[in-house]
């Protein structure tokens, strides 16, 4: 038997892996977000540095100031771009034109403002600085050179390039090794459970015993593999006592017939050889009747159709119809049986189920046994009870009797097919009744609870 | 009588038609539902035999629309499903007897001859056989003009078997229409009612009423 099977996919369209590419995007984002979130806390101080230097250097060029007279503030200006490798200066009067210092005249802009470095206007050296107003009308513009803040933000930028590739490399190896490794224990799975459904049904899918959900799914299917197991048991039985059972009455027949046709030759013993093979055959189609019946009634849910059914009626019947027939074989039926008790099922199958366990009692009881049916209500069910005193059913195969084919007589003497009971377990089953069998020493008794009938 | 089978098996067909007409009943086959329904649509039937499984058009469905049109024959219905809810189901579309396949001959000949005489049936109060004497309203017997005292059970027992008498009664057709009962219980549990009614019928050595056909049923004659 071959099963169908999916091949493997290929690793980049497992799901872990692309679960691994998905985590490490959302994972390459939230470091995205972490460096800008850095970088602009980086870049905003470094800024903020500048400005303070620059802050306190017009500081000190403004004390000078107010006791300087503008020919000296010149002076200062230029000695300090002379001397300063940092700073750089303009000092400007209110017409624009340079004064002092080491720029060019500007525009006269007050505040924190950047200026492209006329003197090495080179890419990132701008300059940063602030403009105020001094006394006597002069404008003072001190900066320095934002080259370094520009370099540190670019190796930043670097730098974190650098190790988002890194990161996506190594979640592209992590994810693949991860993938990997489940593809490998998924194609272990599916090995071990093809081979046990195409050799040897027996055989289970070993655990690893780590607990993890792959073991979990292990118990899981061997769960099932169980359950298939159990029922192909159950079928294989079924059918092989089927053909078992089935053995015996077609040998007979096959006799029956073989005689029929060698010895007699009269033609009324002909014909009665003809009615009794009739007979055999009849009881032989009796037996697939009830196989079919039982069959049905496992498979199907007959429910819909059923209606509130006289039980008192029901069981009433079912006495009657058998009273005669106890009375020939000196066998004692009798009945107490509670008026208007009312279950939902139908009708012909509630006979035929008390009329099998009745015919069951009085056909498995000597003579002089007692058979009582017994009908009432109680707070929560309804219950009938069918007991006899004859000799009983061992406790033993009290789970048995229900099984198709199966007779407490090993030797299968006797008539019957062994599928009375079933067919009696099969219609309790879908009326939602419970039945068990209890040994009253000496006899047996069967007791039905039916469901008590709502009332809507 | 003018019998219309609608079977579509030809082989039980031929079969049944063949036993029905040595019974000297007239035969006409069908062998799907359309044709059926055109050929019962003619008229003239006593009784419709109907497979349940038809092409084309199922069995039911047949007698449904033939109830729908007011042909009122007697249907027997037969089917290879034993379920009880098919039954019902052919019962509900109109049908008056169903008889489950494999089935014997002669209970399919027996149910046809009860169909037959159900349909003439008119309403009578006392039921008649030589000497027996039924009183179908006082529920009472009466042999020789002696009364006969006999459970209700044992009444419809009689009353069926001589409603269709002079003819062959199954033990099923008893089992269905004096206990209600539509499976076959293993025991003879109709043997022994009848016995026990026999001997009731013929207690002071009356000449007994109610022959056993072989493999049949019962029959109950004016001359036993």
């Amino acid at each position: 038997m071959g099963t169908a099977s999916v091949p493997l996919p290929k690793i980049f369209r497992t799901s872990s892996f692309r679960l691994t590419l998905l985590y490490s995007g959302f994972f390459l984002f939230c470091c995205l977000v972490l460096f800008l979130v850095f970088y602009w806390a980086a870049a905003d101080s470094m800024a903020r540095q500048i400005d303070n230097s620059v802050a306190s250097e017009i500081g000190e060029i403004k004390a000078d100031a107010k006791t300087q007279d503008i020919d000296s503030l010149k002076s200062t200006v230029d000695l300090l771009a002379k001397t300063s490798a940092d700073f750089s200066y303009l000092l400007q009067d209110r017409d624009g034109h340079r004064l002092a210092g080491n720029l060019p005249a500007m525009t006269p802009t007050l505040g924190i403002s950047e200026q492209p470095n006329q003197m090495d206007p080179d890419e990132g050296k701008t300059l940063r600085g602030r403009g105020v107003r001094l006394p006597n009308d002069v404008f003072l513009f001190v900066a320095l050179s934002t080259y370094q803040m520009h370099q540190m933000r670019q190796a930043m930028v670097k730098a974190f390039l650098w190790g988002m590739l890194v990161t996506l490399v190594l979640s592209l190896i992590g994810g693949t090794f991860m993938s990997l490794s489940i593809l490998g224990r998924v194609e272990a799975l599916s090995r071990a459970s093809r081979e046990i459904v195409d050799s040897d049904m027996k055989r289970r899918i070993p655990l690893r015993g780590s607990n993890d959900e792959f073991d979990h799914l292990v118990v899981s299917l061997n769960a099932m593999l169980d359950r298939i197991t159990g029922l192909m048991d159950g079928i294989r039985q079924v059918s092989s006592d089927i053909a078992h059972d089935l053995r015996t009455p077609l040998t007979r027949l096959r006799q029956r017939v073989e005689v029929t046709l060698h010895r007699e030759q009269d033609v009324f013993s002909l014909r009665l050889g003809y009615e009794k093979t009739l007979r055999d055959i009849d009881s032989i189609l009796e037996i697939f009747d009830a196989l079919l019946r039982i069959s049905r009634l496992e498979s199907t849910s007959p429910a819909t159709q059923f209606q509130p059914v006289d039980l008192t009626e029901v069981l009433l019947t079912a006495v009657e119809v058998y009273m005669p027939i106890t009375e020939e074989k000196h066998q004692i039926l009798t009945e107490i049986v509670a008026p208007g008790l009312t279950v939902v099922g139908d009708r012909q199958l509630l006979l035929q189920l008390f009329a099998n366990v009745i015919e069951n009692a009085l056909r498995h009881t000597p003579v002089m046994t007692e058979i009582q049916v017994r009908g009432l209500s109680t707070d929560d069910a309804i219950r009938v009870t069918v007991e006899d005193n004859g000799p009983g059913i061992p406790e033993t195969q009290h789970d048995l009797v229900f099984r198709r084919f199966f007779r407490c007589d090993p030797a299968r003497r006797g008539p019957g097919s062994g599928l009375g009971l079933s067919l009696v377990a099969a219609i309790a089953a879908c009326h939602n009744c419970k039945v068990t069998l209890a040994d009253t020493a000496p006899g047996l008794r069967v007791t039905f609870e039916f469901p008590r009938m709502t009332r809507t | 009588m003018n019998i219309l089978m609608i079977e579509d098996d030809p082989e039980t067909a031929a079969y049944v038609a063949q036993s029905l007409r040595e019974e000297r009943h007239a035969v006409s086959l069908a062998k799907d539902g359309p044709e059926g329904l055109a050929t019962a649509r003619n008229g003239g039937w006593d009784i419709i035999i109907v497979d349940r499984l038809l092409p084309e058009l199922d069995g039911v469905s047949v007698v449904r629309r033939l109830r729908a049109e007011g042909i009122e024959a007697p249907v027997l219905f037969l089917t290879a499903l034993s379920g009880i809810d098919e039954r019902v189901a052919g019962l509900n579309a109109g049908g008056d007897d169903y008889l489950a396949k494999p089935f014997a001959l002669s209970e399919l000949l027996a149910r046809v001859q009860a169909l037959g005489r159900r349909s003439r049936t008119t309403v009578t109060t006392v039921l008649r056989i030589a000497d027996l004497e039924i009183d179908l309203i006082a529920h009472k017997v009466f042999r020789g003009g002696c009364a006969i005292d006999l459970q209700p059970r044992e009444f419809q027992l009689l009353e069926y078997l001589m409603r269709y008498s002079d003819q062959v009664v199954t033990r099923a057709m008893l089992l269905e229409n004096v206990w209600g009962l539509h499976f076959d219980p293993r025991t003879n549990v109709v043997e022994t009612h009848i016995s026990r009614l026999r001997a009731k019928l013929s207690r002071g050595d009356k000449p007994d009423l109610i022959q056993t056909v072989r493999g049949n049923g019962y029959r109950l004659r004016a001359l036993a």
